[in-house]
C-alpha cells in the first residue's frame, strides 16, 4: 500500500514539484527555528551559578588623575565604601561583569598530555565570592593566604573546567596547570579550588570552562576599575545617591555609574532575545502561509478528482480508505521535501558550521520532521473528509 | 482591454473567496515583514532629523591601525587626531568634532534617577546637523571655547527633570554634580542615529578626558557637510591624500594606518563589521540584504504559485474557449500577468495598512528608545517595487503553464497535470 501511494506519487513528480519544494523549505524554516529554540533553551536551562539580586555593579572613571594616584584613591574608596550603611561587601572586577556583554578569554592545559581548554578568565578577588554567592566544590576560595608571593600563583577553576582538564576524571586540587599563551607560559598556577559553573554572559550564554585569577588587594599593576557591590535588600537611589556622592567626594572628583545586575540583566535579555522573537514571529507567519496554501491545493485537487474518487467509491473501497488515500498522498510528498531538507540540515553537524553542539541540530532535526508531517497532516485532514464524503452516484453523473 | 482584464480578475476574486483571502494574507503579510524592515533601515540611515541632509554629510568614525606582525586595532578617533588633521580639510563646507559614541551621567529629580545619555560636541555640531529645536537656542562656537557650563537637552529629559519644556531653558540641571545651564531643548533624536543621539549635549571643552592626548584612536569623530552632494566624493579623495602623508605612530609596533570618510550607511556598516575599506562594508550589506530579502520572499511566492496553478487550471473551459478564439499564447500570458499583478497590488495596499499599524505599535512600545517610525514616500516607492516584482515572480510560471494547454483538451476540461 505505502509502496504503490511512493510510486503513484512519483509518477506525478512533475506536477508536484512545486508542492514538494515548498515543503522543503518548510522544513528549512522549521529547522532554522528548532535549532535556535533548542540551542537557546539548552542554555537557559543550565544553572547560572551565582546570585544577582541585590547585587549592584560600579563603573568608575578617574577622568585626568596620574595613573600613580589612582590606586590610593582607590583603596580609599573602597574602604569608604565598605563603610557605608545598606552595603554589605564590595568586590574589584575588570570589565567583564556579569551581563555585560564583554568576555576575556584564554586558555590553559595541565601538561603535554592534557588537553588544552579554551575558556572565560575573570580577576576575582577575596569578596567576589560572597558578593556573588558562588558555590564551592571542592578546595577553597581566595582568602590571605594568597597574599604571599610564592612560586604558584593560585587559581580556581569550575567543575566545567576540572573536566575538561583532566578527563580522567581526577581531582584537579593541588595541581598544576598554565597558559598556553606566548607571554604566559612559564608562570605555572596551582588550583586551589573548585567551584560551581559561573556563567557571566548570562542564562543565554553556552555553558563554558571558567577561570578565575587571582586579583589581590594590594595588586596595583591595573587599576580594574569595576566594582560589584552587595547591598542590603531594598536599596534605591537613596543609597544610589549616597555612593556616587561619596566617591565623588572621596575620589576628588571621579565620575561613576551604578547599574543593578537585575536591570543589566533585563537589559541583556532584551537584546538578546529581539533576534529570535522576530525570527521566530515571521517563521511563525511563514509557516501559517505555507499550511494556508496546502490545504487550498489540496482542496482544490480533491475536487478535480471526483470522478476518480468516485468510480474508486463505486468499485467499493470504503470512506475511510479514500480519506487515508489523500492523506497518505501527501504524507509521501512531505516526505520527499523531508529527505530534501534533511540532507541540506545534514550539512550543519557534518561540516560544524557555527560552532555548536551536533546534538542541537539532531533535536532540530526531529522537531522539524514532527512538525512537518503535523503541518501536512493537519492540512490535508479536512480535505481528505471531503474526498471520503464524495457519493459516487453524483460524482460519476457529473462526467 | 485592461480595464476587461481587470473586470474579469475582479470577478475571479469574488468566486471563491476563500482563496482570495488565502492569496491576500499571503501577500499583505509578506509585504508588511519587508515594509517594516525596510522602514526601520530608512529611519536609520535615511535622511531624518537631525541628519537631515545626509546626501552632503560623511563621518569620519573610524580609525584602523595595522600591527606588523597583522594585528588589528580599530576604535574611534583621537580627539587631537582630528583636530589637527580633520578640521583644516578645505572641501568641506563645515567640520564638527565630538564624542563617537555616548556616554552614561546620572541626574536626581526628588527620589529618582535619571540616567542620561550624554555626548560632548562643539558650536559647528549644531550648523552640520539640523535638530528641530523645541525651546531656546543651540551653544556657539563662543560658549564652547569658553568652555561654558551649558547644555541641550532633548524634549523627554526636560520634561522628566523640569516637568516641562517651557520651564527648561534658563534654569540649571545637575550631572554628575556638575550644573550646566540649559540654553536649549530639541526634539528626541532616535538610539539608532548613533552619530548624533544623546539624551543631553554639552560643549566638548568640559569633558573631563585629556583633548590633548596624541593617540590616533580615541573616543571621538568628526561630521563633515560638503557643500554638495557632488563634493562628498572629491572629500573623500582630500581626506585619503591628507591619510597618505600622516605619520605611523610607532613604526616598529605598526605598519600602517587607516581611516576613511563614510556616508550615513557606511559609518554604520563599519562600525559593526569592523571593515575600514573605502566603502565600509556596504557593498557587502546589500547583497546580504537583498540575498536574505529573496530567500524570504522565496517561500510566500511558492505558495502563491502553487495555489495560482490550481486555480487557473480550474478555468481550463475558460482558456480553451479563449484559445479557440483565436487568443495567442502572449495574450493570455498577458492576461493572467495582469490579473495577478492586480492582486498583488490588492494585498500590497492591504500591507502598506499593516505595515503602518505595526510601525506604530513598535512606537508605542518604546522598544527603541524615541523613535518614531512611519511611512514616507521611499517606503512607498519599495513596496510598489516589491510588490511588481512579487506579482510577476508569482504569475510568471502559472500565465506560462496555461498557454501551454492545448484548445482541444482545455475545452474538455481536461487539465493534463
Amino acid at each position: 500500500m505505502i509502496r504503490h501511494l511512493f510510486t503513484l506519487m512519483w509518477n506525478r513528480k512533475r506536477a508536484n514539484g512545486l508542492l514538494v519544494l515548498e515543503i522543503f523549505l518548510a522544513f528549512v524554516v522549521l529547522f532554522a527555528v528548532g535549532s535556535t529554540g533548542v540551542y537557546l533553551w539548552s542554555n537557559y536551562r543550565a544553572p547560572l551559578g551565582f546570585e544577582y539580586e541585590h547585587v549592584w555593579e560600579i563603573d568608575m572613571n578617574p577622568g585626568n588623575q596620574p595613573r600613580a594616584e589612582q590606586y590610593a584613591t582607590l583603596q580609599r574608596v573602597l574602604a569608604r565604601l565598605r563603610a557605608t550603611p545598606g552595603v554589605v561587601t564590595a568586590s574589584r572586577s575588570v570589565d567583564n561583569t556579569p551581563f555585560a556583554f564583554s568576555n576575556n578569554t584564554t586558555e590553559y592545559t595541565a601538561g603535554a598530555n592534557n588537553p588544552k581548554v579554551y575558556g572565560d578568565i575573570y580577576d576575582a578577588g577575596p569578596e567576589l565570592r560572597d558578593v556573588l554567592g558562588l558555590r564551592l566544590v571542592a578546595g577553597r576560595w581566595f582568602d590571605r593566604r594568597d597574599e604571599a608571593a610564592g612560586h604558584r600563583r593560585p587559581i580556581i577553576i569550575t567543575e566545567l573546567a576540572q573536566a575538561k582538564l583532566f578527563p580522567g576524571g581526577e581531582s584537579a586540587l593541588g595541581k598544576a596547570i598554565h597558559s598556553t599563551s606566548e607571554g604566559d607560559k612559564d608562570k605555572e598556577y596551582e588550583v586551589v579550588g573548585v567551584t560551581g559553573p559561573y556563567r557571566a554572559g548570562g542564562e543565554l550564554s553556552e555553558p563554558q570552562p571558567g577561570y578565575f585569577s587571582y586579583v589581590s588587594p594590594q595588586d596595583t599593576a591595573r587599576a580594574l576599575f569595576d566594582l560589584l557591590v552587595r547591598v542590603q535588600p531594598g536599596s534605591g537611589a537613596a543609597l544610589e545617591k549616597r555612593l556616587q556622592d561619596d566617591i565623588r567626594t572621596t575620589s576628588g572628583g571621579w565620575a561613576s555609574s551604578i547599574v543593578s545586575l537585575p536591570e543589566q540583566r533585563l537589559t541583556q535579555l532584551k537584546l538578546l532575545l529581539t533576534l529570535p522573537i522576530v525570527l521566530g514571529v515571521v517563521c511563525v507567519f511563514l509557516l501559517v502561509n505555507v499550511a494556508l496554501g496546502l490545504f487550498g491545493v489540496l482542496w482544490l485537487n480533491i475536487n478535480q478528482r471526483r470522478s476518480e474518487l468516485g468510480v474508486r467509491r463505486a468499485l467499493g473501497a470504503s470512506g475511510a480508505a479514500i480519506s487515508g488515500q489523500v492523506l497518505g498522498e501527501i504524507l509521501v510528498l512531505t516526505t520527499f521535501g523531508l529527505v530534501l531538507g534533511l540532507v541540506v540540515a545534514a550539512q550543519f553537524p557534518l561540516l560544524g558550521v557555527l560552532d555548536v553542539k551536533p546534538g542541537v541540530y539532531l533535536a532540530a532535526m526531529g522537531l522539524a520532521a514532527v512538525g512537518l508531517y503535523a503541518l501536512a497532516a493537519g492540512c490535508a485532514l479536512y480535505p481528505s473528509q471531503l474526498a471520503a464524503r464524495i457519493q459516487p452516484a453524483v460524482a460519476l453523473r457529473e462526467e | 482591454m485592461l480595464l476587461s482584464y481587470l473586470k474579469i480578475a475582479w470577478k475571479v476574486l469574488l468566486r471563491r473567496k476563500f482563496f482570495t483571502a488565502i492569496s491576500l494574507f499571503g501577500i499583505s503579510f509578506t509585504l508588511m515583514i519587508l515594509l517594516v524592515v525596510y522602514a526601520l533601515f530608512d529611519y536609520t540611515v535615511g535622511p531624518h532629523q537631525p541628519e537631515l541632509r545626509t546626501d552632503r554629510l560623511l563621518f569620519v568614525t573610524r580609525m584602523k591601525l595595522v600591527y606588523r606582525d597583522g594585528g588589528l586595532s580599530n576604535g574611534n578617533m583621537g580627539y587631537a587626531f582630528l583636530d589637527q588633521h580633520v578640521r583644516p580639510l578645505k572641501t568641506p563646507e563645515k567640520v564638527s568634532l565630538s564624542l563617537g559614541n555616548f556616554s552614561t551621567v546620572v541626574a536626581y529629580v526628588g527620589n529618582q534617577t535619571l540616567k542620561l545619555d550624554r555626548k560632548f560636541t562643539d558650536g559647528e555640531f549644531w550648523q552640520v546637523l539640523d535638530f528641530d529645536f523645541v525651546a531656546g537656542r543651540p551653544y556657539n562656537p563662543r560658549e564652547v571655547h569658553d568652555a561654558a557650563h551649558v547644555a541641550v537637552l532633548n524634549e523627554t529629559t526636560a520634561r522628566r527633570y523640569f516637568g516641562s519644556v517651557a520651564g527648561a531653558v534658563g534654569h540649571q540641571v545637575v550631572l554628575d554634580a556638575v550644573p550646566y545651564q540649559v540654553v536649549g531643548v530639541v526634539a528626541d533624536v532616535a538610539i539608532s542615529r548613533i552619530n548624533s543621539y544623546a539624551d543631553v549635549w554639552l560643549p566638548i571643552t568640559t569633558t573631563t578626558d585629556n583633548l590633548r592626548n596624541p593617540e590616533y584612536i580615541g573616543r571621538y569623530q568628526a561630521i563633515l557637510l560638503a557643500r554638495s552632494p557632488a563634493d562628498v566624493d572629491r572629500i573623500k579623495d582630500e581626506y585619503q591624500q591628507v591619510m597618505a602623508h600622516v605619520p605611523v605612530p610607532d613604526p616598529k609596533r605598526f605598519a600602517k594606518t587607516e581611516s576613511y570618510a563614510h556616508t550615513v550607511l557606511a559609518s554604520l556598516t563599519s562600525r559593526f563589521t569592523n571593515e575600514g575599506a573605502a566603502e565600509g562594508g556596504v557593498g557587502r550589506f546589500t547583497q546580504m540584504g537583498l540575498g536574505l530579502g529573496l530567500l524570504f520572499l522565496l517561500l510566500p511566492a511558492l505558495n502563491l504559485v502553487n495555489i495560482n496553478v490550481s486555480r487557473t487550471l480550474e478555468r481550463a473551459s475558460e482558456i480553451g474557449v479563449r484559445k479557440a478564439f483565436g487568443a495567442t499564447a502572449g495574450r493570455l500570458v498577458g492576461q493572467f500577468l495582469v490579473e495577478n499583478i492586480f492582486l498583488t497590488l490588492l494585498g500590497g495596499v492591504l500591507g502598506l495598512a499593516l505595515a503602518a499599524g505595526v510601525l506604530a505599535l513598535i512606537n508605542s512600545s518604546h522598544f527603541l528608545p524615541y523613535a518614531h517610525l512611519g511611512l514616507n514616500e521611499r517606503v512607498f516607492g519599495v513596496a510598489l517595487g516589491i510588490v511588481l516584482f512579487f506579482g510577476v515572480l508569482s504569475g510568471a510560471y502559472p500565465a506560462y503553464k496555461i498557454s501551454k494547454l492545448h484548445a482541444v483538451r482545455a475545452l474538455k476540461g481536461d487539465t493534463g497535470s
